[in-house]
């Protein structure tokens, strides 16, 4: 499937879970499962985190407390069933938002970001977002050996001094590396203005999603009106 | 944007990386040293200011419109695509005060050194509401009745007044507001001291001489 796809499904997927109520809550999860098994099982991968399910299942536990008036009494607790039920729905909407785009951006790799950018006529922000990435490392090297330094030079006696240095040099030495990236796009002859024939077609596992989630919305709206 | 450079565009990803990595650093310490009920505080209040300031120091060297916005898209799109999972409320969030930074500096037209005074407080204050108005969008609307509930129940807990969740939100708004103000000042003092270090404008001098 290609970028577009995807981005067509997280769209799809968050909106759907932002309109729909009740038990159709359940139905778009198994869609949302279902296509991350078939496409992308990493974007399933926060289905194994604790806080995750922390979040989620906090709705759960505390609708039947403060939602609506208790009428079940359970040993010392009451507990209201209304209340139960609006925490199901709270808990099943954060699942499905959550999940949609966890799939969105476990689907989608750096670069598709940067054609998508591209052939959005955003040919710079595309390339400032793949420089970001390749400089993380780096950045992150480049403050540790300054904070070392001034470290190892005295620093800790003269804490706001070197707290004011240690940020004026990863600053200047940011801009250095600016320069450096300044030179290697000018020898490249890189263009932000220039539109980019970077291909991004449509694939035809692009149409069967768009039939699928046509069929679905069809659904929806067919039992919304029943 | 037809007025950016290659330059821009190179400065704007610079500083983009570098909130990337104060949030991916700082962030991941502060989450293992404070327990959660401190986190959703200090963590925002020390990754907003810090966030604020690396954005507005970028201003300098930018001087386009739309700058700081760019160097929040750039930051919130690394943070949503980082391999550690996606962080949905936190890339929100620094999006959201990238838009509030720019429209201050927006409405100074020039670079001013109010205008990033009050654009770091206005951008860092949001994370207040900002954990308010995530869990609506992502529980609904029951999420109100709720959040009622617990002031209510927890103001006769702790034998309070209601009305005392509303000051405790105060004070915890105004912490807030002076971290971001004090991240916009020092990204103004930042900047000028970079920019005069390195032979480039400096925004204070441009300021002085209007």
């Amino acid at each position: 499937m290609s970028p577009w796809g995807y981005l067509l499904f997280t769209g799809w997927a968050a909106l759907a879970a932002v309109l729909v109520e009740g038990g159709w809550l359940a139905g778009l999860a198994l869609v949302e499962v279902a296509c991350g098994l078939l496409w992308n099982r990493a974007g399933l991968r926060v289905l194994r985190q604790p806080h995750f399910w922390a979040f989620v299942l906090a709705a759960v536990a505390v609708g039947p407390f403060l939602i609506g008036e208790p009428d079940v009494t359970w040993g010392p607790l009451h507990l209201s069933r209304a209340g139960l039920l609006a925490g199901l729905e709270m808990a099943g909407r954060a699942f499905v938002l959550m999940l949609a785009l966890s799939l969105g951006a476990a689907s989608l790799s750096l670069s598709d970001v940067v054609a998508v950018f591209d052939r959005l006529g955003l040919r710079g922000l595309g390339f400032a977002v793949a420089l970001a990435l390749n400089l993380l490392g780096t950045l992150q090297e480049m403050a540790t050996v300054v904070l070392q330094t001034l470290w190892l030079r005295g620093g800790t006696r003269r804490p706001v001094l070197a707290l004011r240095l240690f940020l004026i040099t990863t600053v200047a030495n940011l801009l250095r590396y600016g320069d450096e990236a300044v030179n290697a796009a000018a020898v490249r002859a890189f263009d932000p203005h220039k539109r980019q024939s970077v291909p991004l077609p449509l694939r035809q596992a692009d149409l069967w999603l768009l039939l699928l989630l046509a069929g679905c919305t069809g659904v929806l709206l067919a039992a919304h009106v029943v | 944007m037809s007025s950016y450079s290659v330059r821009s565009w190179v400065t704007i990803g610079l500083f983009g990386a570098l909130w990337t990595v104060v949030e991916m650093t700082l962030g991941s310490y502060l989450h293992v040293i404070f327990p959660p009920q401190a986190n959703t505080f200090l963590a925002g209040v020390v990754l907003g200011g810090l966030g604020v300031a690396v954005a507005l120091t970028g201003r300098h060297f930018v001087p386009e419109r739309g700058s700081v916005f760019l160097i929040g898209v750039v930051t919130a799109l690394l943070k949503l695509l980082s391999p550690g999972g996606v962080r949905l409320g936190p890339s929100v969030a620094i999006l959201v005060e990238g838009a509030l930074m720019e429209a201050v500096l927006w409405l100074a037209w020039r670079p001013r050194r109010w205008a990033f005074v009050a654009g770091g407080a206005l951008a860092v204050g949001w994370n207040l509401p900002h954990k308010f108005i995530m869990m609506r969008l992502l529980y609904g609307q029951g999420v109100l009745e709720v959040y009622t509930k617990m002031v209510q129940e927890g103001s006769r807990m702790l034998g309070l007044a209601p009305s005392a969740a509303w000051l405790i939100l105060a004070i915890l708004l105004l912490v807030y507001l002076i971290v971001g103000a004090i991240g916009g000042w020092g990204a103004w003092k930042l900047g000028g001291a970079v920019a005069r270090r390195l032979g480039r404008r400096d925004l204070a001098a441009s300021e002085v001489s209007r």
